[in-house]
């Protein structure tokens, strides 16, 4: 509100300055005076709002009279508060009898035709129309005539279930998909008191963000498939947590109830996700927790396990790791916190004098990675997740956005809406038809398999062609001059918005995992130094915690993952751990996987789950997930954020961290980490990129860390 | 006084649909006359007539034109509202049918005095016959230059001229509601002041937009050809010069009667033929959505904007039903209902609920299953729905309900004491709809 007008306004007799145009609901909230509401959410437009009209209050501006006498005009209806924009002197009155008695009007109409099966209903105790009832409502309907009937449970998605009965039509969950995920999936159908939310021709709801209007509707229409029915509010208790799903990291709540996950709602951060989630994260993350568990250590009897005591686990691990030596070898996965990383370091460097750790980014190698650190900064992502409203273009390259990054995606959408930036892409041809970014670019580039160099020299070219007064090298004159246009003016286009000046390029991992990102690399170093926008290309990693990893030395390391699997084949790796990753399932070439670890001489895996990976080890040790210890991740942008315990420990599984420490005891070189504060307190003294990571700022936003070179 | 035909004047010469005939008869005289003028004073000599806006709230004409910006890029539009649903308003088809040029000309003139380029008749859906004759007009006027490119030679004015027909919705006559559908979106008002901007400020595709009735566009010739003098020298002071009124119901000759305002309303009863198959009962003066006057508070009454309002009704799009007194009023009132209910967008809360609801204890009532406290069950849906709807049209249903109980109350009282009409032998139709079908389509 920096150059916003202040206004003078009246609410219930407190006078208030607030900025001009600020929606009177908003005045009021702030000054501590509650206006009820069932539609109006700050995050959703207005144009399609302001129709439960719960928020109504009387309001009056005043006049000045032909003698020039300044009268107050009372407006002769009420107006709703949410859509009520603030102006000099407007006096506004929230608990007048004719307020009072609108109030009682609406939810008179609104639960008319609503079933009142509120005692089976998901939303019963956290519902704002149950809500709004008991402090606003009438005691009694005067309703006799037939209820509206649907059938209920129409399902709208494989997530997401309707209750047509239920739903007052606020227009929540149709904006939701309009304004933020940008996908207009759901609408309106049919008029009057047969309008009902539906998909266009009955096609399935599957927006990448579909759970997000389960959460905000206000009442029990739209559910979730999976926690239907399964609980009580009131019987959940809730944990603020970080998703694991992928590296935006979500701030998200854990509805938990004896040990179980039911429900993963959003929680504000206005620098990451604002309040949204997506279905990945919000579905997929309590089914990766859950199910069959590791709940005590196993070791292998045989071609089967059997289940051991931690101390002989341990004993076995530790025998084994000390024999190996600085010859040992640490895998982690990207569920790993950043104190199970430094754990994991402190013990193979300190404790075994070993700096075989590794860590696979993506398909990204690591010299790809200090190869754009040297074009572009330490700083892997410098513009941030919320920096992207500042940017007035972002490119996105190589990277079906939504998909990859769907928080990353929202912001780029939320800036264009607002017309803050405008947004460019250069994508695969494989990508999909329309790419969710596709549908709102000012430009979208397509290149075949390889071909991204190519087309970043076309842009470049065309940008050349587009402002004659750019000054490159001749090089890069040349380079770009020999650039074919065949692509239909799509880079014109794309050039016309780079030339107005500089913006940020957001780059998808994948891009730089082919065999020509050298090409790639050096192309969209061209293309960056001739906008003026080499600080901000933001090369986005994508695993939970890739960016902890990066930072505390696990990337590249002296083997690699390849050459620890090779070494575990070979023998030259006598002991390999492999923490809470999969690589059996998850790397590209799951054969020569088994192959290698068919072949390893002892193999220990930490993990949640007996994963394909698990079966094969020698030693498996059950391992905490998110929702069962503390600790902090860091997410794309190198934002450290923290999570909390929400209950116990399946069995005896431990956190790595802890695993780390007791194997560090047997080694004789005791730690003295009592929890995860102890370790973060030491990477701030011991890790220069958690030097400004502080107990303060993890409770609010979370703490960035500082890019610095990481030492191997 | 009997009628004063100004627009309606050569309504059944032949061919007046015709560009020749029209100009023969004095057609594009006055956008002759506009165009030899300044811009401001175009608006001007409006002011000076005192047209009021004829769609039905009786809005001074000149303050919407006077309020497009005039200077600045002009990516102005002008709409016509022809969306003409209100029950008991049949005029704009007429004039569309017969006079479509008369609309075409209002419309380059309003275009040249708010400097707008683009202009779009917004059809009712269900008016075919009219939208092919407007269509017709709009190329005559096309090839005689009236429309097009440097109107008449005028290096400063290019208009062109389009129709978009609606798809069957009352609430897409509500002007913001027009400009959603027109846009494409869904047939839904948007916001008004004080919470967004008029549509003269921002209205079609965030464009500066000018929108009046077919019927006050039909006017503005008139009023360029012989000045804004002549035409305020009609009708009363406030209300003044003339007014079409679609004359149905229990009289002889119904029809469409261009009147003075200020005429009384007896002497349009009597224009039509006067009452048939009984004595006068009610009136309904301006379409089904204003309260309904019973015949003893009709004396005196003069059809002005003024004067219907002091009766407790109001002028309204001029849709005048006449009803004797085989009339049974709470059948009346619940058809009315209906209406409202099948026409309600759905988009704010008293309005889906409060429509449907009042139909429902109506059919009830007439089905001969009525309560005593259901009169006043009715009554108050009508104060939850008043005023606080996000349109007016949440406004237009409570109205006429109640109107009908406070002045036909007995009525309604023996319908629930003896569950049957208070109107010897009348039987009511049967429900016209019945419970939403589940799922598919709407009755």
């Amino acid at each position: 509100m920096n150059d916003t007008k202040l206004v003078n306004v009246t609410i219930n007799g407190v006078a208030l300055q607030v900025p001009k145009g600020e929606r009177i609901i908003e005045s009021a909230r702030r000054a501590g005076i509650d206006i009820p509401y069932f539609c109006y959410h700050p995050r959703l437009s207005m144009e399609n709002g302001a129709n439960c009209r719960m928020c109504l209050v009387e309001m009056a501006m005043p006049r000045t009279g032909p003698d020039g006498m300044v009268t107050l005009a009372k407006h002769p209806k009420p107006q709703t508060a949410c859509s009520l924009p603030a102006d000099e002197g407007m006096v506004v009155e929230t608990e007048t009898e004719a307020t009072v008695k609108a109030r009682k009007g609406v939810l008179e109409f609104l639960l008319i035709n609503h079933p009142l099966d509120c005692p089976v209903c998901d939303r019963g105790g956290e519902c704002p129309l149950q809500n709004n009832t008991l402090h606003y409502g009438a005691g009694a309907s005067r309703y006799i005539e037939a209820k509206r009937r649907y059938p209920k449970a129409y399902p709208l998605s494989e997530h997401v279930v309707l209750d047509r009965e239920r739903c007052i039509q606020c227009a929540r969950c149709t904006r939701f998909t309009q304004d933020i995920s940008g996908d207009a999936q759901l609408d309106f159908l049919k008029r009057g008191a047969d309008t009902q939310i539906g998909t266009f021709n009955a096609e399935a709801f599957s927006s990448l963000f579909s759970g997000n209007t389960i959460e905000i509707c206000p009442v029990g229409a739209l559910t979730s498939r999976h926690y239907r029915f399964q609980a009580r509010p009131w019987d959940l208790a809730t944990q603020k947590s970080i998703c694991t799903e992928c590296s935006n990291g979500c701030s998200i709540k854990l509805d938990h109830r004896d040990g179980q996950v039911l429900r993963v709602n959003g929680r504000v951060n206005e620098a990451v996700n604002e309040e949204w989630t997506c279905d990945r994260g919000k579905f997929g993350l309590p089914v990766a927790i859950s199910g069959e568990r590791l709940t005590a250590p196993l070791l292998r009897d045989g071609d089967r396990f059997r289940e051991v005591s931690w101390d002989v686990a341990l004993g076995t691990v530790a025998e084994k790791l000390q024999r190996a030596g600085k010859q040992a070898a640490v895998l982690a996965g990207s569920k790993l916190a950043n104190e199970d990383l430094y754990a994991l370091q402190a013990l193979f460097r300190g404790g075994l004098g070993s700096t075989r750790s590794g860590y696979r980014l993506g398909g990204q190698s690591s010299e790809a990675r200090d190869v754009a650190a040297g074009l572009f900064g330490l700083n892997p992502m410098p513009t941030g997740i919320a920096g992207l409203e500042a940017s007035p273009w972002t490119l996105v390259v190589g990277s079906d956005l939504a998909v990859e990054q769907p928080i990353v995606f929202l912001r780029l959408r939320k800036s264009w809406r607002f017309g803050k930036s405008k947004a460019l892409e250069i994508i695969p041809a494989s990508a999909p038809g329309k790419t969710h970014v596709g549908a709102f670019a000012a430009s979208s580039v397509r290149y075949a398999e390889g071909g991204l160099a190519e087309a970043l020299r076309r842009t470049c070219a065309a940008l050349l062609a587009a402002n004659p007064g750019l000054t490159a090298s001749q090089e890069v004159l040349a380079w770009a001059g020999s650039a074919v246009q065949n692509d239909g003016g799509a880079a014109r286009r794309m050039a016309e918005v780079l030339a107005t000046g500089p913006g940020a390029m957001v780059v998808g991992e994948r891009a730089l995992a082919g065999p020509d990102w050298r090409e790639a690399l050096a192309a969209l170093g061209h293309l960056a130094a001739l906008t003026g926008s080499s600080g901000s290309v933001n090369r986005l990693v994508s695993g939970c915690n890739d960016r902890g990893a990066d930072a505390l030395g696990f990337v590249g390391g002296e083997l690699g993952v390849a050459g620890m699997l090779a070494g575990a084949a070979s023998g030259s790796v006598p002991a390999l751990w492999i923490a809470g990753a999969d690589p059996v399932t998850q790397y590209h070439d799951p054969q020569s996987v088994i192959a290698s670890l068919e072949r390893a001489p002892f193999l220990v895996v930490s993990d949640i789950k007996l994963t394909a990976t698990a079966r094969m080890a020698d030693v498996v040790l059950p391992s905490c997930s998110v929702a069962e210890r503390d600790g902090t991740f860091t997410n794309v942008e190198g934002r450290v954020q923290r999570f909390r315990q929400a209950f116990e420990p399946r069995g005896s599984a431990s956190p790595d961290w802890l695993i780390a420490a007791r194997l560090l005891q047997r080694l004789g070189k005791p730690s003295v980490w009592f929890g995860w504060q102890d370790l973060l307190a030491e990477m701030r003294a011991h890790v220069p990129a958690f030097g400004e990571v502080g107990f303060d700022a993890l409770d609010k936003d979370g703490a960035m860390l500082v890019a610095t070179q990481v030492v191997d | 006084m009997a009628e004063l035909q100004v627009l309606l004047q050569h309504r059944n010469v032949p061919g007046i649909d015709g560009i020749d005939v029209y100009e023969s008869h004095g057609g594009y005289a006055g956008l002759r006359a506009a165009l030899g003028k300044e811009r401001q004073a175009v608006i001007d000599e409006v002011k000076a007539s005192g047209l009021r806006g004829r769609g039905g709230a009786g809005f001074p004409t000149w303050i919407k034109w006077n309020g497009l910006p005039k200077s600045g890029p002009a990516q102005h539009y002008l709409l016509c509202n022809a969306d003409e649903g209100e029950p008991g308003t049949f005029k704009d088809r007429e004039l569309l049918l017969k006079l479509p040029h008369m609309v075409v000309e209002g419309m380059a003139i309003a275009a040249y005095a708010t400097r707008s380029a683009n202009g779009f008749v917004y059809v009712r859906g269900e008016f075919v016959e009219s939208a092919t004759q407007l269509r017709r007009a709009i190329d005559q006027a096309h090839r005689r230059g009236y429309l097009g490119r440097n109107i008449l030679g005028h290096s400063d004015f290019c208009f062109d001229l389009h129709i978009h027909t609606g798809a069957g919705s009352y609430e897409c006559g509500e002007e913001t509601a027009l400009m959603s559908s027109l846009m494409g979106e869904r047939g839904q008002p948007r916001l008004k002041p004080p919470h967004g901007p008029l549509p003269v400020v921002s209205g079609v595709w965030g464009s500066p937009t000018l929108i009046n009735n077919v019927e006050t566009y039909a006017c503005v010739p008139h009023i360029l050809t012989h000045g804004g003098a002549w035409y305020a020298a009609m009708g009363t002071q406030r209300s003044p010069g003339t007014k079409i009124f679609s004359v149905s119901g229990h009289v002889a000759r119904p029809g469409n009667y261009e009147i003075e305002l200020g005429t009384p309303l007896t002497e349009l009863i009597d224009l039509a033929g006067g009452v048939v198959g009984g004595a006068l009962k009610a009136v309904i003066p301006g379409g089904s959505s204003v309260p309904i006057l019973p015949a003893e508070k009709c004396a005196g009454v003069t059809l002005d904007y003024e004067g219907c309002q002091a009766a407790g009704t109001m002028l309204g799009s001029g849709g005048f039903m006449v009803f004797n007194d085989k009339t049974d009023i709470v059948a009346l009132m619940r058809r009315t209902a209906q209406f409202y209910a099948h026409e309600s967008c759905g988009k704010c809360t008293p309005c889906r609920e409060g429509t449907r609801w009042m139909s429902r204890v109506l059919d009830r009532i007439t089905a001969g299953a009525g309560r005593m406290e259901d009169i006043d069950l009715l009554l108050s849906i009508c104060d939850q729905i008043d005023g606080r709807s996000y349109c007016p049209l949440g406004d237009a249903a409570s109205w006429p309900i109640r109107a009908g109980i406070r002045n036909f109350r007995h009525e309604f009282e023996h319908w629930v004491r003896h569950g049957s009409s208070p109107i010897p032998g009348f039987v009511p139709p049967v429900r016209s709809h019945g419970p939403s079908p589940v799922p598919g389509r709407q009755e």
